[in-house]
């Protein structure tokens, strides 16, 4: 397959499960801006708009983390229910042109959330191009490695019921508890060295460090980075060599 | 007449598989270029398996499978470039109309706008569909849907198509209307692997045929072929005035409603005939079908639930 057959795959597979659904239920799209906007809501009114700002960041890489993780029901239903992936290995469409446009079209949904969050950061004054290139990175890297996560589990679930099992769990572990929503000193001390087991952890300390919110999430910039890169690199391989695109 | 699909001892054991029976086992088969090929066999006797393997989508135990000379295991990119697959039980997304389903799964192949538009116009034409296709899936009866995912298939320009039960659920009319689609691919050259227990079907648009049975190749060849290989290439239907002790001295009588049915030789067909119009017996006489050859070669039905140790084994395919 040429680079432009690839191009036009990636294309037709965001036009496929990200546009077209839209256009047949527009609710999509405010489905996935109810989670992020629920939390900001509360926590504007339990902080008294003390913590906005960690709503706001905390937003925005929920909404990247959901964007990613969407993608394991919806592979998983369409790997089971339609046979859609059977038809897709049978075709000169390749497995990464696949996962790509796949998860490009589970971001069109979160178009919306992200718009939302984008203004509300810049309307906050958080904009600024340091912290702007900070925050570009460590949404791509979130929203790379949830994909690369959402993509093995779905080769390995053998029903879309199992997605709904494994969504609240990951979002526990992957955004509620760690400290993506308020600085990891509000912990206490057992529970940061537990939030130093999740991802989030140091990309929510990377985006409250370029905004200038969390002064004490600054000291490590350097080993946040590598974690959330080498987790990312990780489940990329795990995709790579252990994803089923061709079953056993 | 070169091969398309070369199988060599091709085996299957689906892991963790507590099934006694491989779903495949020690399978050769060569399909060649152009034209249908009907794999016929009871659900859970291997077909799926073998097609699965052949478009790529699951791994061998044991053996060789080549497709267009490409090895499914090592090479299965330049395989992918030419196949194309209706998996058994697939359905078009349901929120996309019927020509988007034919148009985007082109695009999607690589085709350029202007060809996959032409291509999704036509196959909409042949398969009676042009009144359907701005309906979406979610609408479409259980036929219109089957019918739909056929014609996204066949508008391809893939060299082998893959068709694993494809008419399952459609009404006689629409069932024709894919057969003729189907001729229709074939007559282009293109290879069709068909897998189906409508043995009508398999009769009607097979050039050569492969009967499984429990992961094994029970009989291979033209319909012609088969019929030459079977005991009995008659079948009489007897009713009224003979009984089961007259009719077993010409060959293999099973009871029928109202009567009898007895396979046999031809010059015992003459002379069952003969002694029927003096007894004043009603009687019908004909070449065996293909159900009659299945019957005599597996001992069962095509109709009939395998065993349950392969059932599971079907089960686990499934899965896997």
């Amino acid at each position: 397959m040429s680079q432009r057959h690839r191009l036009r795959s990636l294309f037709t597979l965001v036009l496929v499960n990200g546009v077209i659904p839209i256009r047949t239920q527009p609710l999509y799209l405010v489905n996935l801006l109810a989670s992020p906007l629920s939390f900001l809501f509360f926590i504007y009114v339990i902080s008294h708009g003390a913590l906005l700002a960690f709503g706001i960041t905390g937003g925005l890489v929920l909404t990247m983390l959901t964007a990613g993780t969407g993608l394991q029901s919806d592979l998983t239903h369409y790997r089971h229910d339609m046979k859609f992936q059977d038809v897709v290995v049978a075709s000169p469409v390749e497995a990464p042109v696949y996962v790509v446009g796949m998860a490009f079209s589970e971001l069109v949904y979160s178009l919306p959330a992200i718009a939302v969050f984008v203004f509300l950061f810049v309307a906050k004054g958080y904009a600024s191009l340091d912290s702007a290139l900070v925050v570009g990175g460590v949404l791509i890297l979130v929203w790379g490695f949830a994909t690369a996560l959402a993509f093995t589990l779905a080769t390995y679930f053998e029903d879309v019921r199992e997605t709904f099992m494994f969504s609240p769990l990951i979002s526990l572990i992957l955004t509620v508890l760690p400290p993506v929503y308020y600085p990891l000193a509000y912990l206490p001390r057992w529970a940061q060295i537990v939030a130093r087991f999740s991802p989030t952890t140091y990309a929510a300390a990377l985006v409250q460090c370029s905004v200038g919110i969390a002064p004490s999430a600054c000291g490590a910039s350097v080993l946040d980075w590598g974690v959330l890169g080498a987790v990312t690199a990780a489940l990329f391989l795990v995709a790579a060599f252990k994803a089923r695109w061709k079953d056993a | 007449m070169s091969a398309a699909i070369v199988a060599k001892g091709l085996g299957k054991v689906y892991p963790g598989s507590r099934s006694a029976l491989p779903a495949l086992a020690d399978l050769s088969l060569e399909v060649p270029s152009g034209g249908v090929y009907g794999l016929i066999g009871r659900n859970g006797a291997g077909k799926t398996t073998f097609v699965r393997i052949a478009a790529t989508q699951l791994n061998p135990t044991s053996g060789e499978l080549r497709v267009l000379g490409y090895d499914v295991e090592g090479e299965e990119r330049a395989i992918r470039a030419r196949i194309a697959c209706v998996p058994q039980e697939s359905r078009p997304l349901y929120f996309l109309r019927v020509e988007e389903v034919i148009y985007t799964y082109l695009k999607m192949r690589g085709l350029p706008p202007t060809d996959a538009r032409r291509r999704t116009h036509d196959v909409l034409e042949e398969l009676s569909l042009t009144e359907y296709r701005r309906r979406l899936v979610s609408r479409l009866s259980g036929g219109l849907r089957r019918r739909t995912i056929c014609a996204m298939v066949l508008a391809s320009d893939a060299d082998v198509l893959f068709l694993d039960e494809p008419t399952t659920g459609l009404d006689p009319l629409a069932r024709r209307e894919v057969w003729e689609a189907i001729r229709r691919a074939s007559r282009e050259n293109r290879t069709i692997l068909l897998t189906t227990h409508y043995l009508d079907e398999a009769e009607a648009l097979s050039r050569r045929l492969a009967l499984v049975e429990r992961g094994r190749l029970m009989l291979e060849g033209s319909p012609a072929d088969l019929r030459g290989r079977v005991r009995y290439p008659y079948r009489v239907t007897v009713q009224g005035r003979l009984g089961r002790a007259d009719l077993e001295p010409y060959g293999k009588v099973s009871d029928i409603e109202g009567g009898y049915l007895v396979f046999t030789g031809e010059s015992e067909a003459r002379e069952l005939a003969r002694r029927a119009l003096e007894v004043g017996a009603h009687l019908t006489i004909g070449p065996v079908s293909l159900e009659d050859i299945f019957l005599d070669v597996v001992g069962r039905s095509i109709e009939e639930e395998t065993s349950p140790s392969t059932e599971s084994a079907e089960g686990e395919e499934a899965g896997a």
